[in-house]
């Protein structure tokens, strides 16, 4: 009998880019409402934010139906909790719950490549980013889809500490004020725009701070 | 189909019907229109019928690149041969230079053509060139990817010592029922009718051929009725 | 008989070494270089009295816009321009090298070039490289024999037509000719059509985007319009400056003068006749 080989794959690449800045009493999360595959635009209005928890927010680029499943997994596995607990999840504990589903599927992994961020028990911003399998940090600030090879050097070269090795251990937060972080994820959109082809057409921000959680969008270029 | 995955690089072939006919006074030529690239109409109102010397036309398929260059290369053979012989080349002639190239290049063509004139030598002629070379004489030919079905209805239909309207109507409706069965063929239906007296070409829209086995008939495009101003633009 | 003969070296003739090397790597999963692509819109329409060619300006290396406004519309004669999609080496090179010709030609000959002409020495150059030189090219001009407009594909198939679209954008730019082309445009209908389909290329196709650039051939004259829309501006410029105050820190500074690295080893030996 001969071998047979697929001649399709399980997934596709619906682009996009993601970023999240935690800052000492806030949390922006950013991304860009495309939704393409190979050269043609899909929708120009697909969010690819998600609210899981009060204080925990997703976003998520790579294959949409996998960021879909993975979203709908996660939203089952909170209600279980708050029946449970009769509490929203923490953003650490969503971290952790994330990664754990991420991983279940190490051998046919969700192609999602997920930023999540939020407020930790003391009101601080904090960011948690992933690979496709599980494996995640916690970070002041992060970069994840197809713009973000474009997006990360820039944050970094703005928001990185002096040197990882400075003693004492500096915060993780930015010493961004809210209004400053949303400033550069907004630059750094309109600059990742002009150059990656799947970034485009929509901003959404969504920053988390005392009051809550605030949407507002940005006009981006729609070619 | 994933549109995403039009495949623009893929070679352009014609998916293609043609057909060479004699008749008693001279030959007919007909063809379809449609050049493809993958599932992409690249050009619906091409002309596969190519003329090489003023009594000889070619008919060509497969490969858009190899036949237009091959009877690129017969056509300036032909005009240097009939200014060293100081007259007319003749259909045999022509159909035996388009086979020397078809078969001195075969491992690098994809092309079968049919060649059909009238020289006042042996009047009308068709020879096929199919594939790999090989030239056959024949009273009709066909090719192309619609030609598979053709060959039952050219048995029934054919006859020998038509007229040239009985001809041209043969071919007319053959090549409308390939482009009805074949999604390789299409567009309009050009003929070119070859004799003593000289060479006529005809065309035929595409909506103006005979309908066949549950077909459709064509009506205006959606954005002509949306634009028209009748009261009801959506009661097609 | 036992074997005798011996593999000797062969003598001159090509070395093939590079395939072996380039064979193998690919097949350790090592991707050859990727090339400088012009994913595209580029058309073109014969209007009432001449030819219209439209072009976007991105330029992209996969995912990655690498010229925000290139030039797609290349020169081939005064009369001719021709714009490329495919492969932006193999396109420039191609335009190039048949304008030259044609220059050369003009001289030979003293008469203005014929858009055939240019046809011909760009479909027989394609079609010697089986579809290798990745260039697809809408052809238009305006000669002794009127307005011409010819469609060249990379395997050297060429199509003459009133209207034609390519690129990676082509679908798209097709849709909006088959449903407005008619005959006999005004020049101001055709350009307004022409833009109208560049337009529905760069915002319906990754591939293209940025601006319009349009170039106008009538009898004797022709309008080369560079960047005739701009529809695509940047939508967000930071009120705040940017410093980028993180310098390289330089550790230690030391200078080596050349000389004392130069060793002499013995005397060659004396030349001698």
């Amino acid at each position: 009998m001969t071998k047979q080989q697929a001649n399709w794959s399980p997934y596709d690449n619906n682009g996009g880019s993601c970023v999240a800045i935690a800052g000492a009493d806030y949390c922006v999360m950013a991304a860009d409402t495309r939704m393409s595959s190979g050269y043609n635009i899909l929708t120009r209005e697909y969010s690819k934010i998600c609210k899981l928890a009060d204080k925990a927010v997703m976003a998520s680029s790579g294959f949409q139906a996998d960021v879909n499943a993975l979203q709908k997994q996660l939203a089952a596995k909170h209600l279980t909790y708050q029946h449970q607990h009769n509490k929203q999840m923490s953003c650490p504990a969503m971290a952790q719950l994330l990664s754990n589903t991420l991983y279940y599927k190490r051998f046919f992994p969700y192609y999602a490549f997920n930023v999540l961020g939020g407020l930790d028990s003391e009101g601080k911003g904090c960011v948690f980013t992933y690979d496709a399998v599980g494996s995640y940090e916690r970070v002041g600030y992060s970069s994840q889809g197809s713009g973000s090879t474009l997006i990360m050097p820039f944050l970094d070269n703005q928001l990185k500490s002096p040197s990882p090795l400075l003693l004492p251990a500096q915060d993780a937060v930015t010493p961004l004020s809210e209004s400053e972080a949303v400033d550069l994820v907004k630059t750094v959109f309109a600059s990742a725009t002009e150059r990656d082809i799947y970034t485009g057409d929509k901003l959404e921000i969504v920053v988390l701070n005392a009051g809550g959680i605030h949407r507002e969008y940005m006009e981006l270029r729609k070619d | 189909m994933d549109l995403g995955k039009v495949n623009l690089d893929a070679p352009h072939s014609m998916g293609t019907t043609i057909i060479g006919v004699t008749y008693n006074g001279g030959v007919v030529l007909g063809a379809d229109s449609r050049t493809s690239t993958g599932v992409y109409v690249a050009n619906r109102a091409s002309d596969k019928i190519t003329q090489l010397t003023d009594n000889v036309f070619v008919c060509r398929s497969g490969s858009a690149a190899d036949s237009q260059i091959v009877s690129d290369y017969v056509r300036y053979f032909l005009h240097q041969h009939t200014i060293q012989l100081g007259q007319p080349a003749t259909v045999k002639v022509a159909a035996n230079l388009v086979r020397l190239l078809a078969y001195n290049n075969k491992n690098m063509l994809q092309t079968g053509m049919i060649v059909g004139g009238w020289d006042k030598y042996e009047g009308g002629k068709i020879y096929g060139v199919p594939l790999g070379g090989t030239i056959i004489e024949q009273p009709f030919s066909i090719g192309g990817s619609g030609s598979s079905y053709l060959y039952g209805f050219f048995d029934q239909a054919w006859k020998e010592g038509m007229t040239k309207d009985e001809a041209e109507q043969l071919v007319v409706k053959a090549v409308s029922l390939a482009i009805a069965r074949d999604g390789a063929s299409g567009g309009v239906v050009r003929t070119v009718i070859i004799n003593s007296e000289g060479v006529t070409r005809n065309f035929y829209p595409g909506d103006k051929l005979p309908l066949w086995h549950e077909e459709l008939e064509p009506h205006n495009s959606l954005l002509d009725i949306l634009n028209s101003t009748s009261p009801e633009p959506m009661n097609i | 008989m036992s074997q005798v003969a011996v593999e000797a070296p062969p003598k001159g003739g090509f070395s093939f070494d590079l395939c072996r090397r380039n064979g193998m790597l690919s097949k350790k999963g090592v991707p050859p270089p990727s090339y400088r692509k012009t994913g595209t819109t580029i058309v073109g329409l014969i209007f009432q009295d001449g030819v219209i060619l439209g072009a976007d300006t991105r330029a992209t290396e996969g995912p990655i816009v690498c010229d925000k406004n290139c030039e797609k519309i290349h020169y081939m004669a005064p009369n001719i321009y021709c714009c490329g999609a495919g492969t932006a080496a193999d396109t420039e090179a191609v335009t190039d090298m048949v304008s030259s010709q044609l220059q050369l030609h003009r001289y030979h000959t003293g008469r203005e070039s014929r858009v055939v002409t240019a046809l011909t020495l760009l479909k027989s150059h394609l079609f010697k490289y089986q579809g290798h030189v990745q260039a697809a090219l809408v052809l238009g001009g305006v000669d002794a024999n009127g307005p011409h407009l010819h469609t060249i594909y990379p395997h050297g198939s060429t199509d003459t037509l009133p209207f034609a679209t390519m690129g990676s954008g082509s679908l798209a730019a097709m849709s909006v000719f088959e449903s407005k082309y008619r005959e006999g445009l005004t020049k101001e209908e055709g350009i307004k059509l022409v833009c109208e389909a560049i337009c529905s290329g760069i915002f319906n196709d990754l591939g293209s985007g940025s601006n319009v650039d349009v170039c106008v051939i009538t009898k004797g004259q022709k309008e080369y319009l560079r960047n005739h829309q701009l529809p695509n501006p940047r939508t967000y410029v930071s009120s705040k400056r940017f410093s980028f105050p993180k310098k390289t820190e330089v550790l230690l500074t030391r200078i080596t003068p050349l000389k004392e690295m130069v060793e002499v080893i013995g005397g060659g030996d004396i030349m001698e006749e």
